[in-house]
């Protein structure tokens, strides 16, 4: 059960093989999965790839078809959701609507059997540190949605959990909001250091949140790392075009002595190659350069719009295969539609997958 | 031509609204207001006499033998609508809950408990009526079949059962009605609320008393009103099982039975009094208006907004 932060608690998930039917459909393929003390974890993923089902299954919301649960080594399996010492924030917030900002915080910390003064300093203690207190007496529907989002971390907070769970926490805040909140549950980890386990579809929430991100798709986990280790070494093509915006082009290409070459597009040095003779080449747009014209060495394009973001340009552009590429470009240096570029790799800066199952090839 | 829409819109609105009006207004407005004016006037069988003032309801409240058999009566819709209320209304919602957590067979459920409500009062009270027979009823029949022949009772034949055994009739009846209501008002609860009621607590019942019962509130404040209306209304079932006197000796005799009676007459007795009917009647109609009113007003005040 939950034990007081300051004293130092643990909070080891352990998920081995999970797997989740839903009568037959199979909607977790086996979850092998190590979540150590005070991490912020992240699962991410396109919608349906069974994060927030995961998310469940540790919650207790939903049972287990196949495999098995540890929370600091115990057996967490048939253990109803309410004995884990897990809380959780919803995405819709559910806030009990009959009840008052106190009374939504003090329901759970009640029921855990603490005493009315525990309840109490506890409670004090949480709408201070979030900023609640004057809105106790307010229920939730006189709430804005930023308000509801701190009361619902809150009720989590006054039961002192091991573990935190977030459902989508941010997806129902307007876009100014959002980043604020976010940085709040990013300060919020660092002053209650608990386990916290943050399920979102946005790569960038993943990135900036995470002490450790795992990417699902299909019910599989893609791969599990740091943000960096994600954005700078993905597993697969899958991770590669998940993480990071503009997205990572790919392009078929195949090798000829130390260049690249695109069928009917020129061909492209890129430095130190992995072995094989056809592979995919991934190419974030920071790794590429533009230059006007062709005939030069490179792979040829044809731009077809820009975007201006103030600080930095992207172009996107069509190669002779079809890829459209995007690329970063000063905004000093913008492209006209239709216009013809060559395109040239920093040496490096590419990252290569396997043809025929995606997987990441190391040169 | 926003105009002519709106005149067509106007013309459907006419037709669709004018003929219920009527409707309303013929068989429920004029009653009502012809039992008030009736109420006031001595009558000589059909025939309207003096004018009386408030005589027919001092005689029906304080006058013997109207007095006890007003009492009588009164007493036992309250019984009625407090039995009912544990019955019909309590059992409703611990099913409509049990509908709702899905648990195994809700479905083929769902459907069970609401069917009888369809079913018209004149057959579920002849039914139990055969049911509940002293010698062939399938209830007396089904006691002794286990060995529990002392439990054997003519049900509807002694003071002590009778009136329970039409409250119970009733409740198998229209249970159904509040279960749906409560049902629909459990479905709206967000499926997120009961979750995070979930992991604050494993006990069903803080989460039926603490979560769901209030989140109902609206459900609730219907089928209590709609049944407390019924219950001082009772007419068709105790009339079809026990007759217009109430019978044995008027151990289920309710305000509906004894106001008809009242007002025009039965085989047995054969008098007719409009005024006292009338009397009775808007005693009642003030009683079920007032009592409605206040106890709408008190439930709603517990509705919240989800």
């Amino acid at each position: 059960m939950a034990r007081e932060h300051s004293e130092g608690i643990v909070a080891q998930l352990s998920l081995r093989g999970i797997r989740k039917r839903f009568r037959t459909t199979d909607v977790l393929h086996g979850i092998d999965l190590e979540i150590g003390d005070r991490e912020f974890v992240v699962f991410v993923g396109p919608s349906g790839c069974g994060k927030s089902t995961l998310l469940r299954l540790i919650a207790g919301l939903d049972p287990i078809s196949e495999g098995e649960f540890f929370l600091n080594g115990h057996r967490m399996n048939d253990v109803a959701p309410s004995r884990r010492g897990i809380a959780m924030v919803f995405q819709s917030y559910a806030l009990y609507p009959h009840m008052d900002v106190y009374e939504n915080m003090a329901f759970g910390a009640r029921l855990m059997g603490l005493d009315k003064a525990e309840v109490e300093s506890r409670i004090a203690e949480t709408s201070r540190m979030l900023r609640l207190e004057p809105l106790m007496q307010r229920k939730p529907r006189e709430l804005s949605g930023g308000q509801r989002q701190r009361v619902a971390i809150g009720r989590a907070l006054v039961r002192k959990p091991d573990v935190f769970l977030l459902d989508e926490p941010l997806s129902n805040l307007d876009a100014a909001l959002r980043s604020d909140v976010r940085l709040e549950i990013a300060k919020l980890h660092r002053d209650i250091g608990g386990t916290m386990i943050y399920v979102t579809h946005d790569q960038v929430e993943a990135m900036t949140l995470a002490d450790k991100i795992v990417v699902m798709n299909a019910g599989r986990i893609e791969q599990v790392g740091s943000p960096r280790q994600l954005y700078e070494t993905p597993a697969n093509t899958f991770v590669a075009t998940f993480i990071g915006s503009p997205r990572m082009t790919l392009v078929d290409v195949t090798r000829d002595g130390d260049r690249l070459g695109v069928a009917n597009g020129g061909s492209v040095a890129t430095g130190a190659l992995p072995p094989g003779s056809a592979f995919k080449l991934g190419l974030r747009p920071d790794a590429v350069q533009l230059q006007r014209g062709q005939g030069g060495e490179g792979l040829t394009a044809t731009v077809v719009y820009t975007e201006y973001l103030g600080d930095n340009a992207y172009v996107y552009a069509r190669l002779a295969d079809n890829t459209l590429l995007s690329a970063r470009t000063t905004p000093n240096d913008l492209f006209a539609p239709d216009e013809l570029v060559t395109i040239t790799v920093a040496p490096g800066a590419a990252h290569y997958f396997s043809a025929a199952d995606g997987r990441r090839l190391e040169p | 031509m926003p105009h002519l829409r709106m005149t067509g819109r106007g013309l459907w609105i006419t037709v669709l609204i004018v003929p219920p009006l009527a409707f309303v207004a013929l068989f429920i407005v004029y009653p009502i207001i012809s039992a008030f004016a009736y109420a006031f006037f001595d009558w000589q069988g059909l025939r309207r006499g003096d004018f009386v003032g408030l005589e027919n309801f001092h005689t029906v409240l304080f006058v013997e033998p109207y007095r006890s058999w007003t009492i009588n009566a009164f007493t036992h819709n309250v019984i009625v609508f407090f039995a009912l209320m544990v019955l019909q209304n309590g059992l409703g919602f611990l099913l409509a809950y049990a509908l709702w957590r899905e648990l195994p067979g809700a479905r083929f459920h769902r459907i069970a408990v609401f069917l009888p409500v369809v079913l018209s009062t004149i057959i579920v009270a002849y039914l139990f009526k055969l049911f509940l027979h002293p010698l062939f009823g399938v209830v007396n029949i089904s006691l002794r079949g286990i060995g529990l022949d002392w439990l054997a009772q003519p049900w509807l034949g002694q003071g002590s059962t009778a009136l329970w055994a039409l409250i119970a009739a009733q409740a198998w009846h229209m249970v159904g009605f509040p279960t749906l209501v409560f049902l629909a008002g459990m479905q709206r609860i967000p499926g997120e609320i009961l979750d995070a009621a979930r992991m604050e607590t494993e006990s069903e019942w803080v989460k039926i008393s603490k979560i769901v019962w209030p989140l109902v509130a609206p459900s609730a404040t219907i089928v209590f009103t709609l049944l407390f209306v019924g219950a001082f209304n009772w007419f068709e079932l105790p009339y079809i099982m026990a007759g217009l006197d109430g019978s044995p000796y008027g151990s289920t005799d309710v305000l509906g039975l004894y106001f008809y009676r009242t007002a025009f007459g039965n085989v047995s007795a054969g008098q007719q009094d409009f005024g006292l009917g009338s009397a009775l009647a808007v005693l009642i109609f003030i009683f079920i208006a007032a009592f409605a009113t206040v106890m709408t007003l008190r439930l709603r005040a517990r509705e919240i907004q989800v």
